[in-house]
This record gives C-alpha cells, structure tokens and sequence, in this order.
C-alpha cells in the first residue's frame, strides 16, 4: 500500500500563527498578574483585611393573621435581639464572658444553640426579646463590646395563644433538615418559617421579602459604615375563616379536656373554629423555644403536639350509624319505615353481638335506632348491605383518604374491608367482620372526616373541602366546589330527622337548644377491651372516646360541627353537654337539655328525660322537618 | 477494537502527566474552598468524575480518530437532538435549562459535550474542502452547523459555553486557508449578529454583567461585587500567598461560584504569583503539546481535529484567568481541569483522549 501525505505545510505555518496568539496572550495574562499581585498586591491585602464586607438581613414581617370579621389573630411587634457577631468561632469564649456581666443569659443554652448551627458561624441571639435595660446597656459599650450588637426583629405573637395553637402553627428557625429539603428551596440558615399549621402551609405566600443590610466592617469586626440598605417588604395580610367568637366559646367548653372540635359552614367547608386540646403555646416557639420546654412538649402522655381533628384516627363508634343509614336508604335495602327486633342482641356467624342495652330496644325502625343507637338494628342493616356496599359508601363520604383541609401532616385514616385485609394480612375477610364494621368499629377516622360526613347529611348531599384560608393580600382564594355525592333528597332527609330525633329525647339531648332545632348523633369508641375495661372500671385512660356529631339549625343549617372528648366515656354524657354549650353561645339562645347548667335568672329546668317522641306515630320526614323544638 | 501495542509507544506522557497534575491541583483548591462551607465533600464528587472521565479518556483514545470524524454527521444530529430535548424538557435549574437528567438524578450538561462534537464535526467539513485558500461562500455549511449549535447552547442559557465555538470555528477556518479578507467579513457580521443579539436575544443579567464590567461601581452588590472581590481576593494573594486554606476572601465566603468558575482567584489568593506562574505555565505547557499535535499530524483531520481542540481549551483558559482578574466580563465558563463540575471534568478528559488519539496515531496508516 501506497502512503500518500497529504502537504500540510501551509497548514502548520498558520498554526504557527495560532500558537503565537495564545502564548502572547498567556504571557499578557502573567504580566497583568504580576501587576495585580506584585505592584498593586499590598493596597488589595490592605482593602481585604480592612474592607472586609458583612451582609445582614432585615428580617421581613410575615403577613398578619385575621379572622372571618377582621379581628387579630396573629401580628407581629418589634422585639429587641443581642447579638454576638465574631469573624472567628475561638473568640466567642471571650466575648459572652464579657457580655455576660452586662446582660443576664443563660451561656449554656447559647452554647447548645451554637451546637446545633454547624460550621457557617456569624451571628448568635443571646438574648431573645431583651428588655430597654439591656439594650442600653449593650449601646452604651458599643466600643469596648465591639461583638455585640442589637437587633431589631419582628416577633410573631398570637394574642389567643393556646386556643389556636393547632390551625394556626407557629413560626421558628428554619432548621437543617428543612434547609435541605425541597419545599424550602432558596432559603437561608437563620431564616424564620412557619412550623406547622396554616404558618406551615402558607408559608411562602405569608412571608415578605427580607431586606439586607452591606456593613463595612474592619479586622476586628466593628462595623465601620452602611454600604447599602435595601428595606424589606411586609408579607400580605391573610383572612382565615376562623370565627373568633366562637373560637373562644369552643376553648371555654373544653376547658380541662382532651380532644377535639371543630366546626365549619356546611355550605363550603369554611372552618369556623378549630381545637385540639391539651395544646402548647405558640408564642414560646416564636422565641425559640427552650430545649427543656420542648422536651417537656414532646414527653407528655396527653400529647399536646399532636393535631387532633387532622392527625388523630379514632373509631367513629355509633356516629358511623349515620353512613350506615345513608348506604342503606339509598340502596333501598331498607325504608325509614323498616323495622328489626332488638333483644339486646344478635346471634349470628356463631357469634353474639351485643347491644348497649341489655334488656334491648324492643322493635324499632330506622329513627328510632337512630335516636337510642341501637346496635341491633344496624347490625341487621349492615349484614343486608354487605361489606363492598358499606366500603363503597365509606370512601365516597371521604374516609380512609385526606380530606384536604389546608393544614399540614394530615393522616388518611383507614377503613377495613375484604381489599385492605387482603393487602394487609394476605387473609379472607369473615361476614362476623362486617357486624363490626356496622356499628363504626374496624375503622379509624379523624374528627375533621366525621364532621365532613355530617356536613354532608347538613348541605343535602354535598361532599366538602374543609379550609381555613378565605383570602392572602386581599386576594380570595378559590376551592372546589361541593361535590354532590347523587343522594336521593329523601334519603337525607330521613337521615337528618333521625339526628334531630337524636337531641330531642333520643341519646344526643344534652345539645338541645331553646328555640333552634339541633340535629346530632352520638358516639363513643372503645380503647381496650372490653374484659380489660372490666380490670379496672374507673382508670381514666380505659374509658371509652366520646363523639359528638351535630348541625343547626336543622332545617337550615348554618353550622356543622364535630365534637370528640377523649375518654369522655360516652359521648350522650360527654361531648353532647360541650356541643350544647357551644351551640348556646354561638347562636345566643339558652340550652335546655336535661343537666345543662341554667341561666342564672331562670328558674332550674325540670331535668326530665323525656319520652320518647318518635316511639309513637314515626314522624314522615315532611312533617319532622316543620316540627318545632319541644 | 483491541488497541495496537505499538500505539502505546507514542503516547504523549508529559501531555497527560501535566493534565493530571492540573486536574490534582484543582481538587485540592476544591477542598480549600469548601471545606468550611454548607456543602462538604465536593472534593471526592469531583474525585469520582475523574475517575469516569479516565474511562472516557481511554475510550476516546482507543477509537481511530479518523473513525471518529467520519461518523462527526450521526454525532452531530445527536447532539442537536439532545440539546433541543434538553431546552424543551430538561429540568429548570437557577432559571436555566443546560441539564440533561440521566438515570438515578445523574445530571450532564449536553453542552459540554456538544462543543467537542462540534471539533469533529468542523475537522471533516474543513478537510474535506481540498483548496488552498476560502473565501466566504466555502464556510457557510461549517458555519451554519456551528452557528445552529452555538444558538442552542445560548437559549438555555449558556452563553459562555456557546460563545467557546465561535474560536472553535475561526481557528479552524484560519488554518483551512480562509482569507483575510473572509475573516474580515466574519467580523462585520458578527459585529451585526451581536448587536441584534444585545437588542432581542440578551437576557437583562447578561446586559447588566457587561454594564456592570464597563462601569464596576455601577453595582457593587450584584455583578460588579463578586467582580471586585475576586480582584481582591487575587491581588491580595501577593508574591507567595496567604497560604493553603488560608485565604480570607475564599474562607469569609466573599467570593461566589469560588469552586466552579472562580477556582483560579482562590489559587491565585492562597498560592500568590509563584502559584499562579506555576499553573499557568502548565496549562501553556498542555496547550503547547496539543498545538504540536496539531503539526505533526499525519493528515490535515487530525490537524484540524487537534487544533480545534486546542483552540477551544486555549480560549477558555485564557477568558476564564482574564475573568478572575478582573480584565473581561463575569461569564459562566469553567476552567477546563480545574473547576468543580462533573460535566466540565468528563468533557475535558475526552478532549485530552483526542489530542493524545491524533498524536499517536501520527505515523501509522
């Protein structure tokens, strides 16, 4: 084979041409640095040792919180911070030694937050929220005490504190792990955030732009002038639907108890007041909470950290009856008018079912079973509905799946039936199974499911999305509408004299109301068996949760509301009384159920239970409806 | 294809030995300039692209170059692909879209790849344009394929990677024999191209970088501020430096992008003048045996494949140095070897694979 080379001469003697550009441009590139570091070195080692820069935020106020009626429900107001700023962790020591004796700190819990701030030191708090003493006292040293320095910074406060603790949140540090995860993408260390609740879910929109400070400052860290100042932008103001009034009238009622309420317009969903009790207070977080107090949060038994109505799965218990009688109406497998046998209770699959009243109810239809919570009853109604039909209806009412209320961390619940045991336990599921399922238990729900579900009985069908935000910077926010769930109106409406039913002389009597016809259902759900209850009849934490599920006014309903007290024992006894009180207040009439307490000018109501109304003539749903209050 | 033993005779070992060395001294002013920071352990990141970019490295230079370049169409219309794929579909990053998102969160940046195809690519066009001397009308179809690329690479935007093919295309044309005159009329329209560009096409940061150049005290806190502070950071540095680790401009954090583009002025503040010489005249030693490459090679492919090369790498190593000193305007360009980035290190190893692959293959058929 032949090489031919092809003639590159003229090739190489124009990369010569190339190769001469780049080697005289590298050696411009040394001349210059030799300028730059030789000649002009000394008066830039000088700029970078004197003109060393130090950028600070203004720490933008958030947007403050108001309720449904424009009054406060979280503002912001100037609090004083002292700071300690050193260019060098080592001469920390010294400085808060020093400061020390100007100011009272606790230098162990600033040494603990130091520990916690990793290795991009600057700036700590020593003293959060300092009195005018203290911030004259640190003024007055400014030259000798170069470190320290005082911060103007919006403080969060939210004047109910404990009452709103749980829908609200509260506002802290950003800490690490948020740092680094997504949803706080472009934030920086030292940042405040909300924490939880709609501070938590709203974060972003809520917060304003900070402004930033440029400091010259010299070697030892002494500011030295403002270079630029660029002032930050306040977050928008936000409207929540919260109602303050009733707010406060829901804290009175659960004063000493565990548990939940929350109430909302069953129309849209808009939460009018919502509790999770025993709570913390979110005005120490704004802070920064001390370690020990947080401990102290995290450590106790009645759990004050943990979001109730959206985080708490309880078994709905006797309120599940509600959805029982709607699948049931609704798929014709029984007539309001439909009547069992209630001996106290049912022998089937080779097993006994009992009913909560030992003699039974006797024949009841479907109101009355309703009214008295007979378990028979739907026990009948359930084995006739079967476990597809009743797990159809569950998760079309919105169980076992977030309700999307605009609050964070949200559990789904759950709901047992043949699929779930399938998945779960790779087992068939028993008919006995479905007896259970019947009468609201195999199933875990929160409070805020369980009142979308009475909501539902309340709009005429409706499914709605439960919310706390109305409007941010003025601007009304929009959810999805209602989603009508294709009940015949009939249906709900059996359901809902069923309930009124309930308050006036059925198991629900404590929330009747002088003059505004309440419709309800009771509930209570058992946490240990029933051999194990019977160890020690009295002990607090056996005793069962009691529910309370109502709206009013019945024909017209402007409220609905879910109440749940835990270890209320029952919820006739427990959670009725709260709701009645709630609902007296909210609507400014008197309660009337047997046992409430009596305005102070009336004479004591007769405490007398009643008979029965519905145990005659059974009311047609029509003429319930224009029954007034006994 | 099991590489020819004799080939390894000719590998150019000081070629690669001082690219190593470089890549060396890069990691270690890594570590240096984040050590202290939030996001440890970038050294070893780094450690690891290396690592992949020797296999690349290898692969690139067991390849007949020649092979390479006859197949430079197929590379071409794969690399567009990928860049068009990435405009529409890569994820949005920093309000830019130069990523191209592999399996397991693997990221590339097409771009950095796409300029080496873009050598090929320019080496078979020219080569295969058999006159001594062109004028303008023989460089429309290279420049058109370049110009397409270089537009892609801009809209993401990248406008430093793009900007690279421009040297790429008018170093090559050059030593095609393109005349004076053509090279004349390439400026004009370039001038005409830049300034609709300015008008139309130019994103404000950009505008504001290139004010922000011509006047530094225009922004002090944006543009101009990091501008200034490497300036400092390098003058600061003096004769020997403040010492490994040691530099106050780098450790306080006042300068930005200090691991990426920036790697030069934290070198420049810790190891001083000596420093700087001693890396600088590496690179020009690296730069030197791929322009020799270029004039021992066998064919004008490989001339024209070496030089290319050795073109883009000279103009970012010499806009990039410019840059941390202060003389030209902040664009995002890395430096290649040195800089933090996974991309930048892999394309730049490949790029050392082709040189070596022209250089050892200069006397067999």
């Amino acid at each position: 084979m032949v090489r031919i080379y092809e003639d590159l001469r003229a090739v190489q003697r124009r990369l010569g041409v190339v190769q001469a550009v780049v080697a005289l441009a590298v050696a411009a590139l040394v001349v210059y640095f030799w300028h730059l570091q030789v000649i002009r070195g000394k008066s830039l080692l000088e700029q970078a040792e004197n003109n060393r820069t130090r950028t600070l935020p203004i720490p933008a106020p958030r947007g403050p919180l108001f309720d449904r009626k424009g009054r406060i429900l979280a503002e912001n107001r100037s609090s004083f911070n002292v700071v300690v700023t050193t260019e060098r962790k080592d001469e920390l020591a010294g400085a808060l030694e020093r400061l020390s004796k100007l100011v009272s700190f606790d230098p162990g819990e600033v040494r603990e937050h130091l520990n916690t701030q990793g290795p991009r030191f600057r700036s700590v708090v020593v003293k959060a929220d300092a009195s005018e003493e203290d911030v004259a006292a640190v003024e007055a040293r400014r030259l000798e005490e170069p470190e320290a320095s005082v911060d103007v910074v919006p403080l969060r406060s939210y004047p109910l504190g404990v009452g709103l603790a749980h829908s609200l949140g509260y506002v802290g540090e950003i800490s690490d792990r948020q740092l680094e995860s997504g949803a706080f993408e472009g934030f920086e260390p030292g940042n405040i955030v909300g924490q939880a609740g709609v501070e938590l879910e709203y974060n972003r929109r809520l917060m304003g732009k900070d402004g930033l400070r440029r400091l010259e400052v010299n070697s030892r860290g002494v500011e030295v002038r403002e270079t630029t100042r660029v002032p930050p932008v306040d977050g928008p103001r936000a409207d929540l639907t919260i109602d303050l009034d009733l707010q406060k009238a829901v804290v009175d009622a659960m004063a000493g108890q565990s548990g939940s309420v929350v109430a909302m317009d069953p129309s849209n969903g808009e939460v009018l007041a919502y509790l999770s009790t025993p709570a913390f207070d979110p005005n120490s977080f704004s802070l920064g909470i001390k370690s020990g107090e947080w401990n102290g949060l995290l450590k106790d038994e009645e759990k004050p950290l943990l979001n109730r109505p959206i985080q708490g799965g309880y078994a709905p218990g006797s309120t599940f009856k509600i959805l029982n009688a709607l699948a049931a109406l609704q798929e014709r497998v029984i007539t309001p008018q439909t009547k069992f046998h209630c001996p106290g209770y049912l022998s089937v699959y080779n097993t006994i079912f009992r009913c909560h009243k030992e003699g039974g109810h006797g024949t009841v239809d479907m109101t009355q079973a309703i009214a008295l919570s007979c378990n028979v009853y739907f026990y009948n109604v359930g084995i006739r509905l079967e476990i597809e039909r009743l797990s159809r209806y569950a998760h079309m009412l919105g169980l076992a799946q977030p309700t999307g209320i605009d609050l964070p961390h949200e559990i789904p619940g759950l709901f047992q039936d043949p699929e779930w045991k399938m998945r779960t336990q790779k087992a068939r599921w028993f008919p006995a199974e479905t007896v259970s399922v019947a009468i609201g238990q195999a199933m875990n729900v929160t409070p805020v499911q369980l009142l979308r579900v009475a909501a539902a009985v309340a709009n005429g069908g409706k499914l709605v999305t439960p919310h706390l935000m109305k409007a941010i910077g003025g601007k009304p926010f929009e959810y999805p509408p209602p989603k009508d769930l294709g009940f015949r109106p009939e249906v709900v409406a059996a359901v809902r004299d069923a309930m009124i039913a309930v308050v006036n002389g059925g198991t629900g009597a404590r929330a009747r109301l002088d003059g505004i016809q309440v419709a309800g259902k009771t509930g209570s759900a058992q946490v240990v068996t029933h051999a194990r209850l019977e160890t020690n009849k009295h002990a607090r934490e056996y005793q069962p949760h009691a529910w309370f599920v109502c709206f009013a006014p019945a024909e017209n309903p402007k409220l609905a509301m879910v109440v749940m007290v835990e270890h209320g024992t029952a919820g006739g006894t427990s959670a009725a009384p709260v709701a009645g009180q709630i609902l007296s207040r909210y609507f400014g009439v008197k309660a009337i159920g047997p046992g409430m307490a009596p305005p102070p000018d009336n004479p004591p109501v007769e405490p007398s239970p009643a008979p029965l109304r519905v145990q005659t003539a059974l009311p047609s749903p029509a003429v319930a409806q224009s029954q007034g209050p006994q | 294809m099991p590489i020819d033993r004799r080939l390894l005779f000719n590998i150019d070992w000081g070629f690669l030995a001082a690219a190593l060395i470089l890549l060396g001294i890069g990691v270690a002013t890594i570590l240096s300039a984040t050590f202290a920071g939030r996001n440890t352990g970038l050294e070893i990141k780094q450690l690891y692209a290396i690592g992949l970019g020797l296999v690349l490295m290898v692969i690139a230079i067991s390849l007949d170059y020649r092979r390479l370049v006859d197949r430079a169409p197929l590379l071409y219309l794969a690399a567009v692909g990928v860049l068009v794929y990435v405009l529409f579909f890569g994820p949005k990053i920093a309000n830019t879209r130069r990523w191209f998102m592999g399996p397991g969160g693997f990221q590339i940046q097409p771009s950095e790849f796409a300029k080496l195809v873009a050598a090929l690519l320019v080496a078979k066009l020219f080569a295969e344009a058999k006159k001594d001397a062109l004028g303008l009308f023989d460089v429309i179809v290279p420049g058109a394929a370049v110009g397409l690329m270089a537009a892609l690479i801009a809209a993401e935007p990248d406008l430093g990677t793009a900007i690279t093919l421009v040297p790429l295309f008018l170093c090559v044309a050059f030593l095609a024999g393109l005349r004076a005159r053509a090279i004349l009329g390439l400026f004009l329209m370039m001038i005409v191209l830049g300034g609709l560009g300015w008008m139309f096409v130019l994103k404000d940061y950009q505008k504001s970088r290139i004010y922000t150049f011509l006047d530094p005290n225009r922004d002090p806190q944006g543009a101009g501020y990091q501008k200034k502070q490497s300036e400092i950071a390098v003058g600061s540095g003096g004769v020997v430096g403040k010492g490994y680790k040691k530099g106050t401009q780098s450790q306080l954090g006042y300068l930005p992008a200090r691991h990426t583009d920036f790697i030069f002025s934290v070198l420049a503040e810790e190891e001083g003048f000596v420093g700087v010489v001693a890396v600088l005249g590496l690179y020009m030693f690296v730069l030197w045996r791929a322009f020799e490459t270029a004039q021992m090679a066998r064919d004008r492919v490989g001339a024209f494949l070496a030089a290319g090369i050795a073109g883009i790498l000279s103009f970012q190593v010499i806009y990039n140095v410019a840059m941390v000193a202060g003389l030209v305007p902040v664009k995002g360009l890395p430096l290649p070897l040195m800089s933090y980035g996974g991309s930048s290190v892999l394309s730049s190893l490949v790029a050392v694979g082709l040189i070596l692959n022209v250089r050892m293959r200069r006397f067999v058929n």
